[in-house]
């Protein structure tokens, strides 16, 4: 096959579309999941057994993140990074919200409460 | 806290609940409680999800497996269907929709999930660490012995390596071969040579090395 073009390949794939390509060996380093990123898995999954952010709207909203975001931050960043986005775009709650409340829980973490 | 222990304060340092988060932290715990402010979610669904993940482990897996490989019957009715793994009392607690894979002299099965990260939690627990990485999901489906060279399984020219790409709809969980010399085995003995990377079929049961 000829070879496509760096453009021409962002047409046929997608950021997470990695099957077949050719990268470096394995790291087969493993490490325990930290308590945030437990809390964030529980977070998602509770987020789809009610119906709020479906598997479908956590794939596409860490998808849609685009290459630079997408390889840059680690699993469960990507997580919270789209549960955040998700929400937002859908209405639940505003980005002046959400800055609040982190605003809040850094306050609540100086003051050790 | 009672004040009428009686031991000594200060025989060991406070205990520190409270250590500086990172930022992605501060979103995860942002996000969550407005989520529950705002009753998407319960604290209670999140408790509970927790609870799922913290009970997932690959003991789980291993116990379907042993009981496959001395319950005919019941290998039969596990592999035309999955969810026959969750009767022995595991909680499917995302409704994962499980397909089980025999491996046989002909044929060694191996999974991947070249998307993302699919994989059946409520049976082997969360994933690990390689089985989300760019290069276990981009090789696995191209150069299938080479991935599984790296995780020291070599296997003859005459057996069919079968990749399986997970999705969010179809998760996979592999049946290694029981190990020949295991025939008067107990089940909770078998079970103790199933482990997770076997049920992912990247390496194989093997049999304890003799003591000395």
């Amino acid at each position: 096959m000829q070879e496509l073009n760096e453009r021409a390949k962002l047409l046929y794939r997608t950021v997470n579309d990695l099957g077949g390509l050719p990268r470096e060996p394995l790291n087969l380093t493993e490490h325990p999941l930290l308590p945030w990123e437990k809390r964030c898995h529980a977070l998602l999954e509770s987020l789809n057994a009610r119906g709020v952010v479906s598997m479908e709207e956590k794939r596409r909203g860490i998808e849609d993140m685009g290459q630079t975001i997408y390889a840059a931050l680690t699993y469960y960043e990507k997580w919270a990074m789209c549960a955040a986005n998700v929400l937002i775009t859908k209405g639940h709650f505003t980005p002046d919200e959400l800055a609040q409340k982190i605003a809040q829980v850094k306050r609540r973490f100086e003051e050790g409460t | 806290m009672s004040e009428s222990h009686d031991h000594e304060h200060g025989e060991h340092a406070p205990i520190q609940t409270h250590e500086t988060p990172g930022e992605w932290e501060v979103l995860e715990i942002a996000v969550r409680e407005l989520a529950i402010e705002k009753g998407l979610i319960t604290a209670d669904d999140h408790r509970r999800l927790l609870e799922g993940i913290d009970g997932a482990s690959p003991m789980l897996g291993a116990r379907v497996v042993a009981r496959a490989w001395v319950d005919e019957d019941y290998k039969k009715r596990l592999l035309a269907d999955g969810s026959v793994a969750f009767e022995l009392g595991i909680d499917n607690y995302d409704r994962t929709n499980l397909i089980v894979l025999e491996n046989s002299p002909q044929v060694h099965n191996f999974v991947v999930c070249t998307l993302c990260s699919c994989y059946p939690r409520p049976i082997l627990g969360l994933p690990p660490d390689w089985y989300k990485s760019p290069s276990y999901r981009s090789r696995a489906v191209r150069w299938p012995r080479a991935v599984l060279a790296e995780f020291g399984t070599v296997l003859p020219d005459d057996v069919s390596v079968r990749v399986h790409d997970s999705t969010a709809d179809m998760r996979y969980l592999v049946m290694p071969m029981r190990p020949a010399g295991t025939e008067n085995w107990s089940e909770e003995e078998l079970a103790k040579l199933v482990t997770r990377d076997t049920m992912i079929g990247v390496t194989v049961p093997r049999l304890p090395s003799p003591p000395g």
